[in-house]
């Protein structure tokens, strides 16, 4: 008896913590009835109204708020300065959706369906990571809704012939070609990849492992780790032995604290690290301190980036704006959530109606350059024309080194030895 | 050979933080028969108010576990008083979902006070050390000692006060502890007290080596799970060696498999949870009590 009662307790337990149990969501800014009678009366004040579930609680919590800031910037300039999106004359205001997906897949899942089928939104917002968007486009694309998106970045995602998924940013296995580019150029021979098993990271590794054997870097070891990991000196260890150049890990925001600590912990000195996420986000530097001084970082956008549009001005146009309405300096996460955004507004103002099929297609032609760069559609709804930058932090500051065009800085490389800083 | 020593190094620094962050989930489950769900939220406190400590009055997070343990001690004690002791010894699911609440709670508070910015505490000693030609991570290193100082004290507190063996008094049969006059509700609170100042004390001494965040708790919490389950409730030489197995086990698959180490690491370590509760349900140094609600 007791064995049998300490067993289910075991189970029910583990049960509710591997879940982390998904509870009610909690939703923000639902429209309340008096909306949708709204929507039946031709003569009230026009409104479209977009949906989206962006993690504002669990793993993604952090880069969840830069999407919904980014987001929230697109809002408020449209409904209030640009006042409305222009359909045959009429200014139609915008209201969003917003809830939280608790960085659960299957949260996300539900609540998609439910911004289609309870809230009845018009068109869908990405939410933030690829494991995430993977899940809510899965949803978009069985009803029919055009989901664009800005921070699911997976080359999976775009090879399931979806009709109704569109992303403004560039495709996770570019991320680190500029850097390597860069690496090979500067002498690097050797390369060790790490990643965690989910499908950004997974996409950024085998684009990696391509862009190495493109560049003549030899790959020495690759590695792969779960999600909610703490402890990686297994994998440090082992690569200090081979003794690479070039260190690359894929990951999210918090891997790249654990690899940096792991690396200086360990001894572990690599000529150069190229880490996803982390490094473009000035919280780093802020919180890791001197320890995160040159590594590489890609990145979809920076400030400095020479790109404009008649829309929100130029990057650093941009940039002010968000510092403006937020308290801070835009992530990258942030300005392609504003990004995305501004190409559904652009693509409903060319389609001039809100029906799903017109929308999709001028969505398929539109082809422009904005603050955040080109965005123009290949058949699968990858932005293929935009190239990937890369930062190095240098001096506390996160300055471009690549491309060419929009470089501030050189990269330095070699990187000294841990105990030579 | 450098290897497998290397490995069995970081092994066992792992193993020993292992042990001092579950031990306060086996202690509470083991004398109270609470199974604490919010027991990694307790450690993301203790962590962020190292990180605070430390930011903004420039505290060493090792110096400033002179302040966690006692306000966390009080923490537990309160919380143990004002909420847990009206579901001990009632039905299990009671407690689990009363820990759980409480661990949505902390999270999510933490999250509106801090935002969910990871933060870290980045020490000038955080380095490395080289010794007979293996690697000591310094921070890991200090927080192995520490754990290792902690349930020593712990240990010694259970075995040789008078306080400890009301504890354990309790923990082996609460009719006959309240028979021959123990303050059961006293005793109680003492020992989540001192459990989750120890859990907190776990989460300060990490936050160094890794990212602080609201919603680190619930990885931390399965670990303890597992880390209990496999050395036995309440016990604790039974956490240190639980911890060590894990600690060791993965370490040890993630350094010699290539490609998925750290994954099968991790899959190894639930396999030997498996194989331990089919052929040792009461873990492997066996329980601090009978766990059998008929024989009390």
């Amino acid at each position: 008896m007791r064995q049998i009662i300490l067993l289910f307790s075991l189970l029910l337990v583990a049960s509710l913590v591997l879940t982390a149990c998904p509870g009610p969501p909690a939703p923000v800014d639902a429209p309340d009835t008096a909306a949708d009678s709204a929507r039946t009366d031709a003569d009230a004040e026009k409104i479209i109204y977009i949906g989206g579930a962006v993690s504002e609680t669990g793993k993604y919590a952090r880069e969840g708020q830069d999407t919904r800031q980014g987001y929230g910037v697109w809002l408020d300039w449209v409904n209030n300065e640009y006042g409305g999106i222009k359909i045959a004359n009429h200014r139609y205001k915008v209201e969003l959706v917003m809830y939280d997906d608790e960085g659960d897949p299957d949260t996300t899942a539900r609540l998609v369906e439910r911004l289609i089928n309870e809230d009845r939104v018009d068109f869908l917002l990405g939410p933030y990571s690829s494991t995430l968007t993977q899940s809510a486009s899965a949803i978009a694309e069985k009803y029919g809704k055009i989901m664009i998106e800005g921070n699911g970045a997976a080359e999976t995602l775009f090879e399931r012939g979806f009709q109704n998924l569109f992303a403004v940013l560039t495709p996770a296995g570019n991320y680190t070609q500029s850097a390597l580019q860069m690496l090979a150029a500067k002498g690097a021979k050797t390369v060790v990849i790490a990643y965690e098993d989910t499908a950004f990271p997974t996409s950024v590794a085998e684009g990696a492992q391509r862009w190495a054997a493109e560049y003549g870097l030899e790959l020495l070891g690759v590695e792969t780790y779960p999600k909610d990991v703490a402890d990686v000196s297994g994998i440090i260890s082992k690569f200090k032995r081979l003794e690479a150049d070039v260190f690359i890990g894929g990951g999210h925001f918090n891997d790249a604290v654990l690899f940096i600590r792991a690396a200086k912990e360990l001894d572990f000195n690599p000529k150069a690290m190229v880490i996803t996420v982390g490094p473009s986000n000035p919280k780093l530097v802020a919180e890791v301190g001197v320890d995160a001084e040159y590594i590489i970082g890609p990145t979809q956008w920076e400030a400095s980036m020479n790109y404009a549009d008649e829309y929100f001005g130029s990057a650093s146009d941009y940039a002010a704006r968000y510092r403006e309405m937020w308290d801070e300096s835009p992530t990258y996460q942030a300005a392609e959530s504003t990004a995305t955004a501004l190409a559904l507004h652009l693509a409903i103002e060319e389609a001039n109606s809100l029906d799903t099929d017109a929308v999709r297609e001028a969505l398929r032609n539109l082809d422009v350059v904005t603050f955040y760069g080109p965005i123009d559609f290949d058949e699968t709804g990858k932005n293929a024309s935009k190239p990937m930058g890369a930062i190095q932090i240098q001096g506390g500051e996160i300055l471009v080194v690549a491309p060419g065009n929009a470089a501030v800085a050189d990269l330095l490389y070699p990187a000294p030895a841990w105990k030579d800083r | 050979m450098d290897q497998f020593l290397q490995a069995l190094v970081s092994g066992l620094l792992l193993g020993g933080f292992y042990a001092v962050m579950a031990l306060g989930l086996s202690v509470i489950w083991g004398v109270m028969g609470v199974i604490n769900l919010a027991h990694g939220e307790f450690l993301m406190i203790g962590a962020y108010m190292a990180w605070g400590l430390f930011r903004f009055f420039g505290l060493d997070p090792f110096a400033s576990l002179l302040l966690i343990l006692p306000l966390m001690f009080l923490v537990g004690y309160l919380l143990q008083i004002i909420l847990i002791n009206r579901i001990v010894e009632r039905p299990y699911l009671m407690a689990l979902l009363v820990t759980f609440g409480v661990s949505i709670a902390l999270a999510n508070t933490f999250k509106i006070l801090f935002t969910s910015d990871p933060r870290n505490v980045p020490v000038v000693y955080n380095g490395s050390m080289q010794l007979v030609g293996i690697t000591f991570p310094i921070v890991k290193t200090i927080i192995f000692f520490v754990a290792l100082l902690s349930m020593i004290c712990l240990q010694i507190f259970l075995q040789r006060s008078r306080l400890g063996k009301s504890i354990r008094a309790t923990a082996q049969n609460k009719n006959a502890a309240r028979i021959v006059g123990v303050d059961i509700n006293r005793v109680y609170a003492i020992t989540a007290g001192l459990c989750i100042a120890l859990t907190a004390a776990a989460g300060a001494m990490i936050s160094p080596t890794q990212a602080i965040f609201p919603f680190m708790g619930p990885p931390f919490t399965l670990k303890a799970f597992t880390i209990t389950a496999l050395g036995g409730l309440g016990r604790i030489p039974g956490a240190l060696l639980g911890g060590i197995i894990l600690g060791i086990t993965e370490i040890l698959v993630s350094t010699y498999v290539q490609g998925i180490g750290t994954n099968l690491g991790i899959v190894t370590s639930f396999a030997l949870l498996v194989l331990i509760l089919v052929l040792r349900p009461q873990g492997l140094l066996g329980g601090l009590r009978p766990l059998d609600a008929e024989a009390e």
